[in-house]
């Protein structure tokens, strides 16, 4: 491989890599705003100089590939001085209000401000000042925080296939907004709060709900569909903040879709079955799991999973429902009309899946077939395990038994004699198989809610012989 | 060095320019030799041979950056890919307006220049990017294609060969910044006018993100002439190293006789051009300053115009040449106010979507506006003089096209030559503002 020297050392990259690229790999941080790894290369920030020998001028790192015997300094005293320009630029007409400002403390303006700026303000002139457009449900923003970097310009063309973000106007005066004020129409909406380096797009979602620095971060993946995008779930005191995507080169890149960002809420939703029911009431643990027993005794019993569990759990199921309740049937459920990975096939150009639970190839793999409503089984009770994501079938009047998430609103909840409450994909761990057939592992973020319980322990109490119909 | 007497062409376009006739096709048959050489090009030279004799004549880019054609040309790479011969038209440099003299009354040197130019890099279909105020102009011009189209030099088969090639007359919109190579590339595609990373350099990646060259009007417009005399003898009308024919000069400001002039390049000094070709200072008033190659150009105060006007030696003595458009300024000009007007002028231009020129140009623009209107308030401090020299300096060399240092090299020249004029304005010495310097 062709080598070159970044700050001294020497480094070794693969023809194409640029400059940032490269000094990463030595341990070298350059800043930037304009650049995103996603995105084309556009070097209109000027915040990533850097000093190449040879080269009269400073160069910028993110638009300079490496070359074979390139010395490239970062850290010179030119250098330095055109950080700070381009920072002092950057902060003339920026209203410095991080006091009340969502990015504070996960901000690139701030951050490269402390590390490259000056303390001291040589700007006495008035501030520039935009007018905001309404950028629908998903998306605020606050136009004088922009820097102009056009991240989210390309974003909106490259990556979201749509020209929605544009720059308008020209110099001093270039507005950052939408074509004709317009509402964003992406279903990819929340990157452009991701990837934009100040507090100018922020999510709607999230604003002032807490402080970026208050947040503790868990690495996880969607259940939103079969695409499994990487994701990081921020949470504190037990809440799910946020959801942000995760670099994968192979699965999502660095971006989510709108609808596995805010995923996350039904499982913070106040009508979440949180206790046992039965008859739609609430009731203990003991007497829930005894009713369940005793209601499946001797019955012939249909197991249906969805889809949105993890293996682990499947296996689970599986292997209770062999040993305890041999001659049932054992189905998955999950998306209408999906019903194998044959059919689930990309939803749109970007990284949406048609399955819209994230496990079906998991199910496949364990040999679980799919449940079809169209065939009459001949069952008398059911019991039916999902992780709150998949759709529920329709069963007719046999005894149904749900176990995991059941939210009141969904109107579904009545129709179970008994709800045993599991435990969401925010809290639990495991794996799932996305339709690339990788595997993937969901991680804890948050501690189970209410007196929900995980599936293993809900299985192990199912099979517990101790457990004697009839006692309190 | 003196122009050789036995040399009988020593101007190419000037003996033609005011009389509106010379602009018909009849005019440029019968006087200029015309299309001969474009017939003989396209029946008789390789591409390369063109390309050769191109560089043997030293003809560089009359467009600002003097880069010498025939290496423009040879970059372009023989790949199965359309490639295109785009005409810069947009003549927006502040001072300029030599390119128009050629649309006016020679635009058949040009369409000419286009057929050699198309047949040298493979072109079959080229623009010409033209500034909207000429409107005018793209009516002439597109009055001069149609003759050459009437007459078969364009279109299919033309001049009776097996070549193709069109025209197409593309009107900017009004933005200085679609002057800049990248930035007309952008709008010819229906783009906003903001400039390109480089690289890729447009000889690669270009129009429609096909192989392309960019050149000036002037520039094409003369490769008739290198063709009519071997690329030897254009070179000799250059007097100096690495700069062939001839130049047009756009003379304007404090003269006796403004106007648009065609010097041998490099045969005169700057001081010669004003007082030999301009008539000197205008109101028998005394020399100040000279801005040499187009507002952008670093300024030169008034001993310091005895320099050979052309490429090298103005870039020795700190300033360029670029368009050729020499501003004279008198000792009445208040040089304040005039980096006022050029700062403004910049930062309207800017195309905003680069960091130090967005910002920095308007900043500049700000504190000038300050200095020159609030003398007397104590807006202006004399701190500001200082730090509009180091604005420019994080501007200048620090942007993504060459506009920022458009901007930065009048504000550091005019600041460094005419500081006691900064000094008096910001101490309120309103009276005594001008006299200095
Ligand atoms: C800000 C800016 C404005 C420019 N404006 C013009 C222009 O109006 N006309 C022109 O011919 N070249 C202009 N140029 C130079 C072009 O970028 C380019 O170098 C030129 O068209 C090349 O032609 P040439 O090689 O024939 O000189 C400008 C450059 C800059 C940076
Ligand atoms: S809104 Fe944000 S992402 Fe878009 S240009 Fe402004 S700073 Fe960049
Ligand atoms: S594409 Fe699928 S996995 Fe990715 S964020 Fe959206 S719903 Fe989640
Ligand atoms: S230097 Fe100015 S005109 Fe050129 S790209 Fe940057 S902002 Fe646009
Ligand atoms: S990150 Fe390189 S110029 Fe913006």
């Amino acid at each position: 491989m062709p080598k070159c020297t970044i700050d001294g050392k020497e480094v070794e990259f693969k023809p194409g890599e640029n400059l940032i690229t490269v000094a990463k790999r030595a341990g070298v941080d350059i800043p930037v705003f304009c650049y995103h790894p996603g995105l084309t290369v556009v070097a209109q920030c000027r915040m990533c100089y850097v000093e190449v020998e040879k080269m009269p001028k400073l160069q910028t790192a993110c638009s300079t590939n490496a070359a074979e015997g390139m010395v490239v300094k970062t850290n010179s005293e030119n250098v330095k001085k055109g950080r700070a320009g381009t920072m002092e630029f950057l902060l003339l007409n920026h209203p410095l209000d991080c006091p009340i400002c969502d990015k504070s403390g996960e901000c690139d303006l701030q951050d490269n401000s402390y590390g490259h700026g000056s303390a001291y303000m040589r700007h006495s002139e008035e501030r520039r000042t935009y007018v905001d457009v309404d950028m629908g449900p998903v998306i605020e923003k606050n136009m004088n925080r922009c820097i102009h970097c056009t991240r989210c310009i390309r974003f909106g063309d490259e990556i979201a296939g749509i020209r929605e973000m544009v720059a308008v106007k020209r110099g001093n005066n270039v507005d950052i907004t939408t074509i004709d004020g317009e509402a964003l129409k992406t279903e990819y909406a929340g990157n452009y709060a991701d990837i934009c380096p100040t507090g100018s797009l922020t999510l709607r979602d999230f604003r002032f709900r807490k402080r970026a620095w208050m947040l503790k971060k868990t690495a996880s993946i969607c259940e939103g569909c079969s695409k499994g995008c990487n994701i990081e779930l921020q949470h504190e005191g037990n809440v799910v903040y946020r959801t942000i995507p995760r670099e994968n080169l192979e699965v999502n890149k660095y971006w989510m879709c709108d609808e596995g960002r805010f995923n996350y809420h039904y499982t913070q939703d106040e009508t979440r079955v949180l206790e046992p029911r039965w008859n739609n009431e609430k009731t203990s643990w003991e007497d829930s799991i005894l009713a369940v027993k005793t209601a499946l005794e001797g019955k012939k019993v249909l197991f249906l999973v969805g889809t949105d569990l993890t293996l682990e759990e499947m296996s689970a199921i599986r292997e209770f429902t062999g040993l305890y309740y041999p001659g049932s049937v054992l189905q998955h459920f999950g998306t209408p009309g999906i019903e194998t990975s044959a059919q689930d096939q990309p939803a749109d150009k970007i990284l949406k899946m048609t399955s819209k639970t994230s496990n079906l190839r998991g199910a496949e793999k364990l040999g679980i077939v799919p449940h079809n409503p169209r065939v009459d089984h001949d069952f008398s009770a059911a019991v039916v395990f999902t992780g709150g994501r998949a759709v529920l079938p329709e069963l007719g009047h046999a005894i149904q038994v749900g176990v995991g998430v059941f939210l009141d609103k969904d109107h579904q909840t009545a129709k179970y004699q008994h709800i045993l409450p599991g435990l969401a994909y925010t809290e639990k761990d495991g794996t799932i198989i996305n339709h690339q057939g990788k595997e993937q592992k969901l991680k804890r973020a948050i501690l189970p809610r209410g007196r929900s319980k995980s599936t293993a322990e809900i299985l192990m109490l199912l099979a517990n012989k101790k457990t004697k119909v009839g006692v309190a | 060095m003196s122009v050789e007497a036995n040399t009988p062409v020593t101007k190419l376009f000037e003996p033609h320019f005011w009389k509106d006739s010379n602009r018909k096709l009849e005019y440029y048959l019968d006087k200029m030799d015309g299309y001969k050489m474009a017939k003989k090009v396209l029946t008789e030279m390789t591409p390369d041979q063109v390309i050769d004799e191109v560089k043997k004549a030293n003809l560089r880019g009359r467009g600002g950056a003097g880069f010498p054609m025939g290496m423009k040309w040879s970059f372009i790479p023989k790949v199965d890919k359309p490639k295109y011969l785009v005409i810069n038209a947009d003549e927006s440099e502040p001072g300029t307006c030599k390119d128009r003299q050629i649309i006016r009354y020679t635009p058949h040197a040009l369409i000419e220049g286009i057929i050699i130019g198309s047949h040298a890099i493979g072109c079959k279909h080229s623009y010409i990017y033209i500034r909207g105020e000429y409107a005018r102009e793209a009516k002439l011009l597109q009055e001069a294609i149609d003759e050459a189209y009437a007459k078969g030099y364009l279109g299919q088969n033309i001049l009776g060969t097996q070549n193709t090639l069109d025209i197409t007359i593309h009107r900017g919109a009004g933005a200085y910044i679609c002057g800049e190579e990248t930035g007309l590339l952008n709008s010819l595609e229906g783009k906003r006018g903001e400039p390109r990373v480089k690289p890729p350099f447009p000889a690669v990646s270009g129009a429609f993100a096909c192989p392309t060259a960019v050149n000036n009007v002037e520039s094409v417009a003369t490769v008739p002439f290198v063709m009519r005399m071997g690329g030897d003898n254009f070179a000799k009308l250059g007097k100096i190293d690495k700069s062939g024919g001839t130049r047009l000069i756009s003379l304007s400001g404090h003269v006796n006789k403004p106007g648009v002039y065609e010097i041998g390049a490099g045969s005169m000094t700057l001081r010669q051009i004003i007082e030999d070709l301009g008539g000197g200072v205008w109101k028998g008033r005394k020399l100040k300053a000279v801005v040499p190659g187009g507002s952008s150009a670093p300024v030169l105060s008034a001993d310091e115009i005895d320099v050979v006007y052309d490429v090298e030696p103005l870039q020795k003595v700190g300033t360029m040449m670029g368009s050729a458009a020499i501003m004279v300024c008198d000792d009445t000009t208040d040089m304040v106010k005039l980096l006022l007007r050029v700062t403004k002028f910049y930062a309207h231009e800017s195309c905003g979507q680069c960091t130090p020129c967005r910002e920095g140009c308007q900043w500049m623009e700000s504190i000038l506006h300050r200095i020159v209107h609030h003398p007397h308030d104590g807006k202006a401090k004399p701190s500001d003089i200082d730090m509009l020299t180091d604005i420019a300096g994080n501007i200048g060399g620090k942007t993504l096209c060459a506009l920022g240092d458009a901007a930065a090299g009048p504000v550091i020249s005019f600041i460094k030559k005419f500081r006691p004029e900064f000094e008096a304005y910001v101490r309120g010495d309103v009276k005594e503002r001008v006299r200095h310097a």
